[in-house]
């Protein structure tokens, strides 16, 4: 019985011992972690300083992507309607974030530098369509509140 | 034979032979840009340098010939480092747009340069800029900063089709490949540049950003718009056709497509394409039509008893289905009357049917009735090839206006289409008097008229029976041609072939799959549909009032049978008698089998899907027979490559019989002031195109120059008032020399409904011009 008291009082003293550490968890979404600048998380398309967008269709990210989670449908652009800086664009541009496995190889084959991995990692959804990000989203990319 | 070594190899091969031919034997690959087979040696480009014993430099392998004991190093220092110096040549103006250029990822320019190239240029200064994009025509687009200089596209055009209408302008790094006086390029050919060019200075144009080497499927096919049936290669994307390039098979074939071939992949997303089931002119779903359609049959055969359903096989369907009809008619239907489409009358039994490699050996050539360069186009080519090779082939051409052209030269002999065969009658006649069936030939055509002098017909038989080896085309427009033919071949020692170009595409698969492919045949069925013996008529790609030559017969026939249904891609002219259209997958939908002109078999590959309600001849049949609760054993594969040698049909069986009297043409009614011709012309096969609509002309029907300016037709063609029996009609006319005086040619099986409408024709006439006010 004393036993079992002293057991007792052991457990206790490192629960009131761990009270008074710091914690390793933190209340999402009010508070969230930092992450180095170098996180790859959700993609996104840029675009140059005059509006033009970096991403020409190559479809190299789409060639290097180990896990084929990205679809590239080039185009000619209209005289005079120039979409990026050449003739070629990309009319549709889809990452599938459910097949994605975030190795960046796609930012590292893009030759205009338009496929970027963000630290954005909020990828939650209730539908699998959902997931597919198109090109519009790539765009904009969301800012973490 | 001659040996040298290569790399330590050794390697016998024939006198003459490049040295990079020789390596490619033995498997080691000299990298090259302007040397090609076909086009022959011309040291360019310098990409080919090797090392080679005892020479003090380096040498070009494509215009080095082998020598005995030769011995040749294409690896190792001296040969690495003048690669190297070539490449960085080539790229000090390049543009290095590799990512937004269509041959990325098929490239020679990249490839080398990854293999043999440097790693980086030394050159600073700023690059040459040059046109980027400008138009060869509407089908093929240049990027002159990319050309290499190669000048394989220039050679092609220039040599081997003898169409000079690209050039190289400029000196130096100013160099450019460009068109005739900047004009579009007009050849049929053009097309075949974009497979030559080792850059991605030729693009084509459909293609253009359109697909990147890893994101399509290439499926080895064959082309389905002539007999020639060129093999080729159909890419695909996203289950769509996006674009067709020539499939060089070794040995036989350069992979050439004429322009209708690569650029006519398209008819199947045309707008014009039938996805909807229609009944009694309504569209509906494709189950109840098929229903329909199957209740129908019932009806009739339960009326009517067996043999009361005709089916009529037309089209670019594949053996296999072909089959699938013939077996579901005999099983199911309970039906022999299957019959093929045909738009001319003449048959050649397999016999006779020479192959190509006939034509890479004749000395002689006669084109009966037809002009290559338009109904088979490939075939054209396939003879400049002969030429080039030989000089000396002679050019014949019978037929009811000039066959051969300047760049096929030759001599024409000008008969009436109806005289074609008592012209070669009386021909052998005057040249083998007692050859084994020769006078019977002529029996009942001894004093027939003919324009031709008799020292002419005598000498035109001595050609052909002292030809080495005789190839002849035939458009089968004259059905007495096939006896004559037949005789010919025995008189004659010496190899003697001769190739159909008539259609439809498969009509020799369609034979193989057991369809007797005769017009008496479909004739004697529509005889049948007229008199009421058969009462439904089952049209399976089949359009009988724009084929059929007796263009009464089909009207008969349509409007007297109960039902008619038709199975298309695109809508025919049969289109007011249709009671049931049911749209159906076609080329590059099923997978199948295609025999060609020369009777070789090819695989035609599946690779998209057919749009809307579209269905393979197959998921019908199948229907069909569940709907009459018939298992007809679709599972029993037939394989048209069984009964074949290797890939070519069989030859067996030639049961000539006695040779009979070619038959006395009728005179021609000489009140007649105009003569109609046809003749098979690609452009217009009936199958619609986008892509190649700038290239098509609505002035399709042609006369000969001097007629043109005496109706008024500018250069570009105009319409004309054509009066004939019926009434008048509005026809779209050109000018072309080929054309005898008041003749009126006008292409098979034309899309334009007025060609149906010309019979009787009493004149043409300038259109009245609408007074000014
Ligand atoms: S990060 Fe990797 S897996 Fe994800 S899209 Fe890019 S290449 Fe593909
Ligand atoms: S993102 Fe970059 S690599 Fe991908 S298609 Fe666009 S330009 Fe090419
Ligand atoms: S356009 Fe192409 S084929 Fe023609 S010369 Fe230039 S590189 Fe050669
Ligand atoms: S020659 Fe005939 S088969 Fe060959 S590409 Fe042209 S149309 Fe097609
Ligand atoms: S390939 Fe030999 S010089 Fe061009």
């Amino acid at each position: 019985m004393f036993e079992g008291i002293k057991a007792m009082a052991q457990g206790l003293g490192s629960t009131f011992h761990a009270l008074g550490q710091p914690r390793d968890t933190i209340e999402y979404p009010e508070k969230r972690r930092e992450y180095s600048p170098r996180f790859r998380g959700k993609h996104m398309l840029a675009k140059d300083g005059d509006g033009h967008e970096l991403c020409v269709g190559c479809g190299l990210c789409e060639a290097v992507c180990p896990a084929h989670a990205i679809r590239v449908v080039a185009a000619e652009a209209e005289d005079g309607k120039a979409v990026s800086w050449t003739n070629r664009y990309a009319v549709d541009y889809e990452v599938d974030m459910i097949r994605c496995i975030f190795c960046g190889m796609c930012e590292e084959a893009c030759p205009t530098n338009a496929v970027r991995l963000t630290p954005f990692n909020e990828l939650a959804a209730s539908d699998r369509l959902e997931m597919i990000a198109d090109k519009e989203e790539l765009l904009h990319p969301p800012v973490r509140k | 034979m001659i040996r040298l070594t290569i790399d330590g190899q050794e390697v016998t091969v024939p006198e003459g032979t490049m040295i990079v031919d020789a390596a490619a034997r033995l498997g080691v690959d000299v990298p090259v840009y302007c040397y090609h087979q076909a086009l022959g040696p011309l040291g360019a480009c310098r990409m080919c340098l090797v090392q080679v014993e005892k020479m003090p430099k380096l040498v070009t392998g494509c215009t080095t010939a082998v020598t005995e004991g030769m011995v040749v190093h294409t690896k190792g220092g001296a040969v690495e480092k003048g690669r190297k110096g070539v490449l960085e040549f080539l790229l000090i103006n390049h543009p290095l747009d590799c990512p937004v250029c269509d041959k990325g990822g098929e490239c020679y320019l990249q490839d080398y340069t990854f293999e043999y190239g440097p790693g980086r240029g030394r050159f600073q200064e700023p690059k040459i800029q040059k046109v980027k994009n400008g138009p060869i025509n509407d089908l093929v687009l240049i990027d002159q900063e990319r050309c290499v200089l190669c000048q394989r596209c220039v050679r092609f055009m220039g040599d081997y089709v003898g169409e000079e209408q690209l050039l190289l302008e400029g000196r130096g790094v100013e160099t450019v490949v460009t068109t005739v006086d900047h004009q579009p390029a007009t050849s049929q050919f053009t097309g075949n540049v974009i497979d030559l060019c080792p850059v991605g200075a030729l693009l084509s144009a459909p293609y253009y950003h359109k697909g990147r080497p890893w994101n399509i499927d290439r499926h080895s096919t064959v082309c389905p718009h002539c007999p020639v049936g060129c093999s080729s290669l159909a890419t695909t994307r996203e289950s769509h056709i996006i674009r067709l390039e020539g499939r060089p098979v070794p040995d036989r074939d350069w992979g050439w497509l004429c322009d209708r071939g690569r650029f006519g992949y398209d008819f199947g997303y045309h707008a014009d394409r039938i996805a909807d089931s229609w009944v009694k002119e309504r569209a509906t779903s494709a189950a109840q039509a098929t229903r329909d359609v199957a209740e129908w049959m019932q009806q009739t055969n339960a009326q009517y008893g067996p043999g009361s359903i005709g089916f009529v096989m037309g089209g670019q369907f594949t053996a296999e289905e072909a089959h699938l009809i013939k077996k579901f008619a005999h099983d199911v239907a309970q039906s022999d009357n299957v019959a093929v489409m045909r738009n001319v009358r003449g048959y050649l039994p397999a016999a006779l049917n020479g192959t190509f490699q006939d034509l890479t050996e004749a000395d002689t050539v006669v084109f009966v009735g037809v002009d290559p360069y338009e109904a088979v186009p490939v075939v054209h080519l396939k003879l400049r090839d002969r030429l080039r090779h030989f000089s000396q082939l002679k050019v014949l051409g019978v037929g009811p206006r000039r066959l051969t052209r300047d760049t096929m030269p030759g001599r024409d002999y000008l008969v009436a289409s109806q005289d074609e065969a008592v012209f070669f009658a009386r021909a052998l006649a005057a040249a083998a008097k007692d050859g084994p069936g020769v006078q019977t030939l002529v029996d009942s055509v001894r004093d027939y008229v003919l324009p031709v002098s008799d020292a002419d017909i005598e000498a035109f038989g001595q050609a052909l029976l002292d030809a080495e080896h005789l190839s002849l085309l035939w458009d089968g427009e004259n059905a007495a041609m096939a006896e004559v033919l037949a005789v010919l071949a025995g008189l004659r020692e010496k190899p003697t072939a001769v190739l159909p170009t008539f259609g439809p595409v498969n009509w020799r698969g369609y034979e193989q799959a057991g369809i007797d492919p005769r017009y008496d045949n479909v004739e004697e069925l529509l005889n049948k549909t007229r008199t009421g013996e058969i009462r439904m008529l089952v049209l399976w790609g089949a359009d009988l009032t724009r084929d059929l030559p007796d263009r009464q017969l089909a009207e008969q026939a349509l409007a007297k049978a109960d039902y008619v249904v038709s199975a298309q891609v695109v809508p025919p002219l049969d289109m007011p008698y249709i009671d049931a259209l049911l749209p159906v997958a076609t080329w590059g939908e099923v997978e199948g089998t295609y025999v060609n002109m020369e009777g070789r078999l090819s695989i035609g590959a599946a690779g998209v899907q057919p749009p809307g309600q579209a269905r393979p001849t197959r998921t019908y049949v199948a229907n069909w027979g569940r709907l009459f609760r018939q298992d007809f054993g679709l599972d029993d594969e037939w394989d048209p490559f069984d009964s074949a040698q290797g890939d070519l049909i069989s030859r067996a069986g030639n049961n000539h019989g006695p040779a009979q009297a070619v038959p006395r043409p009728g005179t021609r009614d000489a009140s007649q002031e105009w003569t109609i011709i046809e003749g098979d012309w690609v452009m217009e096969n009936g199958m619609p195109s986008e892509i190649l609509e700038p290239r098509e002309t609505e002035f399709v029907a042609r006369v000969s120059p001097e007629d043109a300016a005496r109706l008024g037709i500018g250069e570009h063609g105009g319409y004309v008032e054509a009066q004939t029996a019926g009434g008048t009609v509005m026809i779209g006319v050109q000018a072309d020399p080929a054309i005898v005086e008041r003749t009126l040619w006008i292409p098979r099986g034309s899309r334009h409904d007025w060609a149906q409408h010309l019979e009787g024709l009493v004149k043409l006439t300038r259109p009245e011009e609408v007074p000014s006010v």
